[in-house]
């Protein structure tokens, strides 16, 4: 740690801001949190490199490369239907006079905090071979409808689930752009439509670029839908292996090529993103003239409302009705009220201590912007942005080797949780620390307090609000994970998500309906949350 | 000359307000016109109605003869033959240098020919490839000015062009950009709420105040001359003071003092437009009983003149130049007002003062308070620079004389 802390003062002085020199402590507890984050990136790769048969011979199987296959020709699918349908909504519900603008906007944007598993399963149940809508056609002599599973099934939930990355960035970039730009290439000669061929659309494509790819990491990422969906993209193939096989390498070789993927999608994205930044050109602004939609409102209402119908209603339709016939068949209600209760307890206890654990990263960056802060931060950041089943097998296999004693304890669970989602919660804390700034400790300072005790009395209490947001953030978002609650549990442990897998994997529809519409319900607070927190950042 | 450019009676509403009031204008052939007003006054409105940004809710606006907008008439922007360079410049982010140039000519075949002549024109030959987002403000700003010449419009609109640059680069560009248009022999209205830019880019310059335009004319003339006493105190600094006109002089508790235009022909009470650069001060060593019945209560300095601010007993407060006398005069000292030989204009009082509703802070501060024969004050904000009224933020030299 000595070489870290030399490396330290070289880092602070070569930086912009003359930052006073972080207390060693923290150095090392930020350091620390952010090896904790890449370790089981960093292990996968050891544990790839001695491979026996040879990493490459590997890759080269044919099931690997068709995998590899089916997943990029997924990602691509979703890329296309999520640009398709986000951008023209962001497009309708800023810039035209669209009935119900805000409410269309609002709407489209909550599918994004469905669990991806839970719209899938309503999908198998309303249109699976058993499913709700069949049944209801039966009687007409309907006995088979199109199939819901393999690839077209997963392209259509994840493109449902996902579309609201591209509806979001798109929306922003039309909202921060200057309408004089549009107005200028009208005063240079060009009809409505040519500017939005000319002008428009080549400005927004880098945010367009940006949604649609962060929609494809989410496509890569997914390990709920396709496993319902039983289509092989790499998440499902690396369970599937993990659990088929005896040689478990196949499986680190596999989610190995997966972050190499994800990787690259994210190293695209962040460039196109700075690119879409210095698109936004600044200015005074006026709002932009509102495109009198006529009679192509009604097809425009119609888009809106199929887009809506599909990723909103037809989840929250499907499960209510399973829940009803579930609960009119007598269901074991006593069984969703424990995985209930096992969910919020270590996604709780989890939010607890990312918040904890946050404190020390946020401090790091916002009071002392470094090298090592920067490190910290990005770090933490990879950690995040792994596919959750990497993390699940890297920590399974490590634990299995490294620390027997915490394989399959909520502990490792609670502590894997914590350090993955630790940005959620340190983004927002950063930005109130960066807002307070350190005039009030300074105050505590004159006023007789060591730093410790300052920081302790006057900031952390005007943390609180960030404090407890984070944490629900991070609440939210724990109760609703799958891959990971699914290998790291204890045995017989069961949440609300892996409940959802396990019944809807079996075809047990009203027995998956329960947790599921617990989950709808958080996903609609955090929604509200997400919207708060946007508003106050205004 | 002919009229490029023609509004007649041209009004845009929005809800109650009228941001532009019955404008008549016109635009001759070659000439800058400038448009000078408070901020909110509507002339940026003025300027997108001439666009067809917006439409008009009266009146007509005619370009080189063709009526563009009014009763039976809306030409799109894009068929107008308008070209506007926007306070934000809003170059498209996507295009480079040359592409953004080259935008409005699509069909022209020589667009390249033409691409280069305006970089050069604008002194950007070199910087044809960048990308917006790395030009300064400046050349942001010659870019945008390229953009819109490259059509060869016959109008151009300046929408507060300087605004966005810091004030050394401001007064470069002022100078470049009247040369550029000059060059190209564009006619164009520039509109902006500062008055330096105004007074000396105009070949013509219009003031106008919530929505209405109160007089067009050679700057000079403006500021020699104004048509009544808002334009007096909001273009320069002015006093105005109670006067007796017969016979083209007006006799003031200053004096008797001739009388220009219009006002030749007054008869009876009247407020007189005295200008600091009218009067100057002198020593007035035994105060009252030398006839110094003012008392110096102000002073500042504008880079050329030390303008110095004195009230009388009554209350009556002038702005005057210091004068040669004047240089060593402090605060508190009694002096007496000297008036120097000049004509000025006067107007008929018995009318109400137009003044501007303050729209901001910096709003005019008009208290047309009249005793019996006192001074009415129109302008000056006691603790301010002593600039003319609504406009001092951006004042460099509010001690002007033409």
């Amino acid at each position: 740690m000595t070489a870290a802390a030399g490396r330290l003062g070289a880092g602070a002085l070569r930086g912009r801001v003359v930052a006073p020199r972080p207390p060693l402590r923290l150095v090392v507890v930020g350091l620390a949190i952010g090896l904790l984050a890449i370790t089981p990136l960093a292990y996968l790769v050891v544990r790839a490199l001695d491979v026996e048969a040879g990493a490459l011979e590997l890759l080269a199987r044919p099931r690997t490369l068709s995998v590899v296959g089916g997943t990029v020709l997924l990602a691509g699918l979703v890329a296309f239907g999520t640009v398709a349908i986000g951008a023209p909504l962001a497009w309708l519900t800023t810039r035209t006079d669209l009935p119900g603008r805000r409410a269309w906007a609002t709407l489209a944007v909550v599918p994004l905090a469905i669990p991806s598993y839970v719209t899938a399963f309503a999908f198998v149940a309303a249109f699976g071979p058993r499913g709700a809508l069949q049944g209801m056609l039966e009687p007409f002599g309907v006995t088979r409808l199109p199939e819901v599973y393999g690839l077209a099934g997963a392209a259509l939930v994840l493109t449902l689930a996902a579309y609201p990355y591209v509806l979001l960035a798109t929306r922003a970039a039309l909202l921060r752009s200057d309408p004089s730009i549009e107005e200028a290439a009208r005063l240079l000669g060009d009809r409505r439509r040519d500017v939005l061929r000319r002008v428009t659309v080549p400005i927004l494509l880098p945010a367009i670029a940006a949604g649609g790819l962060l929609a494809v990491l989410y496509a890569l990422s997914d390990f709920g839908a396709v496993s319902l969906l039983q289509f092989d993209s790499l998440a499902r193939a690396i369970h599937v292996q993990y659990r088929a096989s005896f040689d478990r390498s196949l499986a680190a070789v596999l989610a190995l090529l997966l972050v190499g993927l994800a990787l690259a999608v994210a190293l695209v994205e962040g460039r196109i993103r700075r690119r879409a930044a210095a698109f936004a050109v600044g200015g005074l602004r006026r709002p932009a003239a509102t495109v009198a939609l006529g009679p192509w409102r009604w097809p425009a209402i119609a888009f809106c409302a199929s887009v809506v119908a599909l990723a909103l209603v037809v989840p929250v339709a499907t499960v209510t009705v399973w829940l009803v016939r579930g609960l009119a068949q007598g269901a074991q209600i006593d069984v969703v009220v424990e995985d209930a209760v096992a969910t919020f307890g270590v996604a709780a206890a989890a939010a607890l201590a990312a918040v904890v654990l946050a404190v020390p990263v946020a401090v790091l960056a916002a009071r002392h912007p470094s090298t090592v802060s920067r490190t910290v931060g990005r770090l933490v950041d990879i950690g995040y942005g792994l596919p959750g089943i990497v993390v699940a097998l890297a920590v399974v296999f490590l634990a299995t080797r490294v620390v027997p004693v915490l394989y399959q304890t909520l502990i490792l669970l609670v502590l894997v949780y914590a350090i993955r989602f630790l940005p959620l919660a340190s983004g927002t804390l950063r930005g109130t620390l960066v807002g307070l700034g350190t005039r009030f400790e300074e105050a505590g300072r004159t006023l007789g307090d060591s730093p410790a005790v300052a920081f302790r009395r006057v900031t952390v209490p005007l943390l609180r609000p960030a404090l407890v947001a984070g944490g629900a953030l991070v609440f939210l978002t724990v109760a609703k994970e799958l891959p990971m609650a699914l290998l790291l549990g204890p045995i017989g442990f069961t949440t609300l998500a892996t409940e959802i897998w396990d019944a809807a994997s079996a075809g047990f529809y009203a027995r998956a309906a329960g947790p599921a519409a617990i989950l709808l319900v958080l996903s609609a607070a955090t929604v509200a949350l997400l919207v708060r927190a946007e508003d106050r950042s205004r | 000359m002919t009229a490029v450019a023609l509004l007649s009676g041209v009004a845009r509403r929005y809800g109650p307000v009228a941001a532009v009031d019955g404008v008549d204008l016109e635009l001759r052939a070659g000439e800058m016109l400038t448009v000078l007003g408070p901020s909110g006054c509507g002339k940026t409105t003025l300027l997108r109605l001439i666009a067809g940004l917006e439409a008009p809710d009266a009146g007509t606006i005619e370009i080189r003869g063709r009526r563009v907008a009014g009763p039976g008439a809306s030409i799109p922007p894009e068929r107008r033959r308008v070209g506007m360079v926007f306070q934000d410049h809003a170059l498209f982010p996507h295009l480079t240098v040359a592409e953004n140039v080259a935008y409005g000519l699509r069909r022209d075949p020589d667009r390249a020919v033409r691409v280069a002549e305006l970089l050069d024109l604008v002194g950007l030959a070199a910087d044809a490839r960048q990308m917006p987002h790395r030009l300064s403000g400046g050349m942001a700003q010659r870019v945008a000015v390229a953009r819109a010449l490259a059509p060869k419009p016959d109008v151009i609109l300046l929408d507060e062009p300087f605004s966005s640059l810091d004030a050394a680069l401001r007064t470069q560009l002022r100078g470049d950009v009247r040369e550029i248009l000059r060059a190209a022999g564009a006619s164009a209205i520039l509109v902006t709420h500062d008055q330096d830019e105004a007074l000396t880019l105009g070949d013509r310059m219009a003031v106008m105040v919530r929505g209405r335009i109160l007089q067009v004319d050679a700057p000079e003339v403006v500021y020699g001359e104004p048509a009544d006493p808002f334009v007096a105190t909001f273009v320069g600094v002015a006093n105005l003071v109670h006067g007796e006109c017969r016979d083209g002089i007006a006799t003031t508790r200053l004096g008797p003092v001739r009388l220009i235009g219009q006002a030749r022909g007054h008869a009876g009470r009247a407020l007189v437009v005295v200008r600091p650069e009218h009067l100057e001060l002198a020593e007035a060593p035994d105060g009252p009983a030398d006839g110094g019945a003012w008392r110096i209560i102000g002073r500042r300095f504008t880079g050329t003149e030390i303008l110095l601010e004195v009230a009388a007993a009554d209350g009556e407060r002038l702005w005057s130049e210091a004068g040669p006398a004047g240089r060593h005069l402090r605060i508190g000292d009694a002096v007496r007002v000297v008036r120097r030989d000049v004509e000025t204009v006067a107007f008929a009082t018995g009318r109400p003062i137009p003044g501007p509703v303050p729209a901001d802070a910096e709003a005019t501060d008009t208290e047309a308070t009249d005793a019996d024969g006192g001074a009415v004050r129109v302008t000056g904000v006691p603790s301010g620079p002593p600039a003319g009224a609504g406009s001092s933020r951006d004042r460099t030299d509010p001690g002007r004389s033409t």
